[in-house]
């Protein structure tokens, strides 16, 4: 059963792999420190390079999926040093983590932060090598209906966990939806929304669309910030990262607890490292929060978001590698990216393509010993990073936005067009959207076309056949569950989900 | 009394439903066997971001701020620099342009205007460098350059 992994590690073990995982790891740690670059533009920014640079798909994947999980240990460094969250995931680690360096403390918060993020990682690591075999088992009975009925229930659970704003989640998902329609009809070859636009023909390419919505609309969030404050706060002294012993074994239930947390709701499709650290952190708060200390620098309310957010990372390619659903918004581009190879995800994907789902879940054993490696004695290093002026970081940004865009396409239209989405995203963000809602609908919005009309066209037009199988019918209960149970409980999660940054 | 932002975005929402429509609903179909056809996905979509609009409507949430003034100068100004690099691309090259828009950049984020210059200099050869050798991607040298190198 486990012939995947051993297979797997041969694959991730070569020099080029091993060296595309540091990398990875390396540059993930970089992009999630700088405050603004998240995993996302992260990997948006690189997937083109990895693309072009002729990458075979399991390397591409290595290194992309390498760059996710290091920004997520990246992105504490400007939380606790800066109290300015690197990304959405970040923004628990705040709480305690900054109120800790406040205290001097700063070295053992990011030795900490480092360990409970590569325990968080290794529990969800292995408890993806358990389960995605054995839901790529159950996945192949997955039929058209079935899909459609899965799709639902990752849009329901998204609008339900996601953000204050349920309604502007699923408004999101809906315009992510419609934009993926743009094109040609695969089913009968009908132009849909081109407006007589060649470039259009073969609907919006999906690197133009994730770099327009995050990289350049980045630029323009990132170019207010700096008009509306002057600068951002001083940075606390490091000192030594160390960790000592007794600190790790004092946070280690809440170590534990948040790593389980953030794996169940990284598995959980459409929800992501946002969710998992608020989650984790007030669940925490209420078990362990005896004295009221969390919230002034308790090492525990810094471990459990940490924790949370790494295993929600891993937890998150679960659904990806074996259903074809991407468990947040990060692998809905991890996915978008495997499409680019022709490499259709799903639940055939684990039979099909061993050598990349193997490789992959390898890769994040050794990336994670890597990351923790990187990060306990170069947390100084990565600090400076941190000083990077805005005023060279945004050219960068910039540069690299166009250069992936042109070595792609070599075509002007295509930049236009990634300008233009640059905006609408900057105009969504500004309307309090999170913009991983609309990747996700982009990314499944042709899936979910697809399997209706295949489904449909089984039963010859009859609806019924999306509630036939007691498969389908489950997944529209557990749709229905996750939106109506939270709305019910609404003042509970009102507590659970403090305004984030939208990202 | 100022108008929601969400409330404005509603409305706006709700003509992208109804113009979503009339085209969806305007596509001609070839006979097939597809008892679907590509209408229908379209229209369901926009009739649902037409509820979830009105829902919008009937719930607006805080509105944020907005940029004004000087503010939404410099982000019209952004973005039409950026354009212009778009536009200038490939003409004059990936040097040039890529140093004139990272000068301007970094002036609009605030350095002095010789760091900037400095800044921008170094960025542009730097990258340059970086794509060309390093990784091996032809970025374009601009139209203008190849007259002078004599080139055949």
């Amino acid at each position: 059963m486990f012939d995947f992994l051993i297979q797997g590690f041969g694959v991730a073990l070569t020099p080029l792999n091993l060296g595309l995982a540091f990398l990875g790891a390396l540059l993930g740690t970089l992009f999630g420190a700088l405050p603004g670059i998240g995993p996302i533009n992260g990997i948006a920014i690189l997937m083109p390079l990895a693309y072009t640079l002729g990458l075979p798909a399991e390397s591409a994947l290595i290194l992309l999926a390498g760059i996710y999980t290091g920004s997520e240990y990246g992105g504490r460094m400007s939380s606790i040093l800066l109290n300015v969250p690197g990304d959405a995931g970040a923004v628990m680690t705040t709480l305690d983590g900054h109120p800790l360096a406040k205290k001097g403390l700063a070295g053992p918060a990011l030795g900490l932060s480092a360990v409970s993020s590569f325990i968080g990682a290794t529990i969800a690591i292995i408890g993806l090598t358990l389960f995605a075999p054995l839901l790529a088992i159950v996945a192949v009975k997955f039929g058209p209906a079935e899909f459609f009925g899965l799709m639902i229930f990752a849009f329901a659970s998204m609008s339900a966990m996601m953000g204050k704003d349920p309604i502007k989640t699923l408004i999101g998902a809906v315009l992510g939806v419609l934009i993926s329609t743009v094109g040609v009809d695969s089913g009968t070859g009908v132009l849909r929304f081109t407006f007589d636009m060649p470039e259009l023909y073969d609907g919006i390419d999906f690197v133009v669309m994730i770099i327009g919505l995050f990289a350049v609309s980045e630029i323009l969030l990132m170019l207010e910030h700096a008009f509306r404050h002057d600068q951002d706060g001083e940075m606390a002294p490091i000192g030594r990262v160390m960790v000592k012993m007794s600190e790790v074994l004092y946070c280690k239930w809440a170590i534990l607890r948040s790593s389980v947390i953030g794996f169940v709701i990284g598995v959980l499709p459409g929800t992501g490292a946002s969710v998992a650290s608020a989650v984790a952190y007030t669940t925490e708060k209420r078990i362990s929060d005896r004295d009221n200390t969390f919230g002034t620098g308790d090492m525990r309310g810094l471990a459990a978001p940490e924790a949370a957010n790494n295993a929600s990372a891993a937890g998150s390619f679960v659904p990806m590698l074996t259903l074809g659903i991407p468990g947040s918004g990060t692998t809905a581009i991890l996915l978008g990216a495997l499409m680019l190879y022709n490499i259709n995800p799903g639940p055939m994907m684990f039979r099909e393509q061993p050598v990349v789902v193997g490789g992959l879940i390898a890769s994040l054993y050794i990336g994670n010993v890597m990351l923790l490696l990187l990060n306990l004695p170069l947390a100084g290093v990565f600090a400076r990073v941190l000083q990077v002026p805005r005023w060279l970081l945004v050219p960068s940004v910039a540069i690299l936005a166009f250069v992936g865009v042109y070595q792609l396409h070599s075509d002007l239209m295509a930049i236009y067009l990634m300008l233009v989405i640059g905006v609408f995203g900057y105009l969504l963000r500004k309307f309090g959207f999170s913009l991983a809602p609309v990747v996700l609908g982009f990314v499944l919005g042709g899936l979910m076309e697809e399997n209706l009309r295949r489904a449909l066209s089984i039963s010859g037009g009859d609806v019924g056949i999306l509630f036939q199988s007691n498969l389908s019918i489950g997944l529209w209960i557990a749709a229905a569950l996750v939106v109506l149970v939270p709305m019910f409980a609404g003042k509970l999660k009102a507590k659970f989900l403090p305004a984030a940054r939208p990202s | 009394m100022k108008l929601a932002a969400d409330r404005i975005l509603s409305l706006l929402l709700l003509g992208l439903a109804a113009f979503v429509a009339v085209q969806a609903w305007q596509l001609e179909v070839p006979f097939s066997y597809d008892p679907v056809g590509p209408k229908a996905f379209p229209l369901i979509l926009s009739g649902l971001l037409a509820v979830l609009a009105v829902v919008l409507f009937v719930r607006p949430g805080a509105s944020g701020e907005w940029p004004t003034g000087a503010l939404l100068l410099r982000l019209l100004f952004t973005m039409a620099v950026l354009g212009l690099y778009a536009a200038l691309f490939i003409n004059l090259g990936f040097l040039v342009t890529t140093a004139l828009v990272s000068i301007i950049i970094a002036w609009l984020f605030g350095a002095a205007p010789l760091k900037a210059v400095v800044g921008g200099l170094l960025l542009a050869v730097g990258s340059y460098l970086l794509f060309t050798y390093g990784l091996g991607i032809s970025l374009p040298t601009g139209s203008w350059i190849e007259p002078l190198l004599g080139s055949n």
